[in-house]
């Protein structure tokens, strides 16, 4: 139910529409038939359908083909061998560059929660001096490029040593982060009745503890929006890394690879077994998570 | 538990007034008759600003730290010489010299440019959306294929298309076969030809995000209006270009935002990767020069005041965009 309370608008239709039996294959194939004769669109509609798809996998499944090449064997365009992955971990640290990208993500995604839940409900639900003016600078920083500030922050963390630690890292993405959070989550918020928060403070509960126990365990999803949101902006990014973590052993699994790529020195079936491992968990917090990240992404909308 | 609609329904008031509480305002008239009571209602007022403070206080100072400051820097620092180290003031004028800049016309071209593929792809995810929003068999497994790629970062993105636009790649071999041989070409190797193969890759990783974004506008559609427009004799043609796409003006627009601002400011990856801004300054969109100009030449100050350009054209869009939301309505 909690996961039930971000599904998009566009899962309705799907609960309206009937399933199909699903006894055995014979019913499932006499459903799709009486559907095909009621509507014979659907079978170039599925067509088309069939080729889009396949052009959105067509790059996973190149890295993958081109993998299992050697450089001579991806010249030739024929035969396999999993040269190429063996000699991969000698020239990325896969192992310690995923480390660095999971810790990367966790300590900004766990920064960057704890900022907009609490700042999103204050902006939402309590009311004091400042609030609007304040309200619109965070809101307000969401326009601003990275490109913009990327150079004064690069020099003034260079000032405080914060260069090549994940902490200068973890601060930039958690600040990069934390307006559309706050954002996403002051709307979420602003969706909870007056009353909750009235009663839990007429209970005898502080403001702090009423969003502390109340407002926040009913969060859970929007929460799991943002993680999500921020889990794949975070490990998908290059241009914070490349120059916060610069240091080979610090680097993310995305730098690592965009670094390695610049090179030019390096195999490109070795280059696409990198790609394949550095998309996957990517791709893996997609799969799972899906309906968050379309409810975060579709949420601007009626803005 | 919320109800199950919660995040996307209230992101209608998000842009109203302020939505004030109702506990102090209801309870106003009856405090006043009882002092005592007052006394409780305005510590509990005291409490709730306190409150509020303290809650929005670590959000208020990371975004100053990390983006309000910096801010406030590059507008200074753009008007200096600046090297990372010592800046010494120029002033306002420098933006002036900015104009008589050759390469930043060029690098303004190619982000022109770059805008002149947005409307493919708003239309092409359009198409893509009205199909699976006819629900045929598999469609749910087609959505999630094709919404795959939003979560795969531009830098492997940028890694395939290298190989599938290079000389003996893929694209060159799609050509060959229409029997088109003449148009075979080293994509990356020629300045136009690069922003075009850039342009692509571009257009085909904005198919996923957008076609969920029209998907999302054509699910809110009451299926009644189309039992209406069938009952009338509409084809389903006639239907989608009168029923559908008017309806789905916000999403257009919203889609529209998302695309032109991935197009100046997320391709970073994208041209680092595929063409390293060349050849020339065949690929420099404002972007990536701004990076080139601080990181490679060490011209801070240059490069802060192209982020500052960037800044300000995004901020025209947004305010035009606006305002022609403003106008329709």
């Amino acid at each position: 139910m909690s996961v039930g309370s971000l599904a998009t608008k566009d899962n309705r239709p799907d609960r309206r529409r009937p399933h199909a039996p699903k006894r055995g294959v014979p019913s499932r194939a006499r459903f799709v038939l009486r559907r095909i004769r009621k509507d014979p669109a659907s079978i170039p509609i599925f067509l088309a359908l069939l080729v889009a798809s396949g052009v959105m996998l067509y790059p996973f499944g190149f890295m993958l083909l081109n993998s299992l090449r050697s450089q001579s064997q991806y010249l030739s365009g024929s035969g396999f061998s999993t040269a190429s992955w063996s000699a991969l971990f000698s020239y990325l640290p896969v192992g310690r560059e995923l480390l660095n990208s999971a810790l990367v993500c966790a300590a900004s995604i766990a920064i960057i929660l704890a900022v907009s839940s609490s700042a999103g409900f204050a902006f939402a639900k309590l009311s004091f001096r400042g609030q609007g003016a304040l309200f619109v600078t965070v809101i307000g920083c969401m326009m601003v490029p990275l490109q913009s500030i990327i150079i004064p922050e690069y020099v003034n963390f260079a000032h405080v040593h914060l260069i090549n630690t994940y902490l200068g890292a973890i601060l930039v993405y958690a600040g990069l982060g934390t307006p559309f959070a706050t954002f996403l989550m002051m709307t979420f918020y602003r969706g909870l009745p007056e009353e909750l928060v009235e009663a839990a403070v007429c209970d005898g509960l502080g403001y702090e503890s009423t969003f502390w126990r109340v407002a926040l365990p009913l969060a859970k999803p929007a929460l799991a929006t943002v993680a999500v949101l921020q889990f794949i902006q975070i490990w998908d990014d290059l241009l914070v890394g490349l120059l916060f973590l610069q240091e080979p052993t610090n680097r993310t699994i995305t730098v690592g690879l965009g670094v390695l790529s610049s090179g030019r020195v390096v195999a490109i079936p070795e280059l696409m077994a990198g790609s394949l491992i550095s998309a996957l968990p990517a791709v893996i917090v997609y799969l799972v998570f899906q309906r968050y990240l379309v409810a975060g992404l579709t949420l601007g909308v009626n803005r | 538990m919320p109800d199950t609609q919660a995040l996307p329904r209230t992101a209608k008031t998000a842009s109203g007034a302020h939505s004030r509480p109702t506990l102090f305002s209801a309870a106003g008239p009856k405090a006043s008759l009882d002092a005592p009571r007052r006394r409780g209602a305005s510590s509990l007022q005291g409490h709730r600003a306190r409150a509020g403070v303290l809650l929005s206080l670590p959000a208020l100072v990371l975004v100053a730290l990390v983006l309000v400051v910096p801010i406030g820097e590059a507008v200074y620092y753009s008007m200096t010489n600046w090297n990372g180290l010592s800046a010494q003031w120029i002033g306002p004028g420098t933006y002036l010299s900015l104009l008589e800049n050759p390469v930043f016309w060029r690098v303004l071209e190619n982000n022109g440019l770059l805008m002149l593929s947005v409307p493919v792809a708003l239309a092409v995810p359009l198409v893509i959306a009205a199909l699976l929003h006819e629900h045929v068999f598999c469609w749910r497994l087609f959505r999630t294929l094709i919404f795959l790629p939003t979560a795969v970062s531009w830098v492997v993105i940028g890694m395939v298309a290298v190989r599938v636009f290079a000389p003996a790649g893929p694209i060159n071999l799609l050509i060959g076969t229409f029997g088109l041989g003449r148009f075979e070409t080293d994509f990356l190797g020629h300045q136009y030809t690069a922003l075009l193969a850039v342009a692509l890759t571009f257009v085909w990783s904005m198919v996923g995000t957008n076609t969920i974004i029209f998907l999302t506008g054509m699910s809110t559609i009451d299926p009644s209006i189309y039992e209406a427009a069938y009952l009338d004799g509409a084809a389903r043609w006639a239907a989608f270009a009168r029923v559908t796409v008017p309806l789905l003006r916000r999403y257009f627009q919203f889609s529209f935002v998302i695309t032109v601002i991935t197009a100046f400011t997320a391709l970073f990856s994208l041209i680092f990767i595929m063409t390293g801004g060349g050849p020339g300054y065949g690929t420099t969109t404002l972007e990536f020069f701004v990076y080139q100009q601080a990181f490679n030449q060490g011209q801070f100050g240059t490069g802060a005041m192209l982020g500052i350009v960037l800044f300000v054209i995004l901020f025209g869009v947004s305010l035009a965009q606006l305002r022609l939301f403003r106008g329709e309505r």
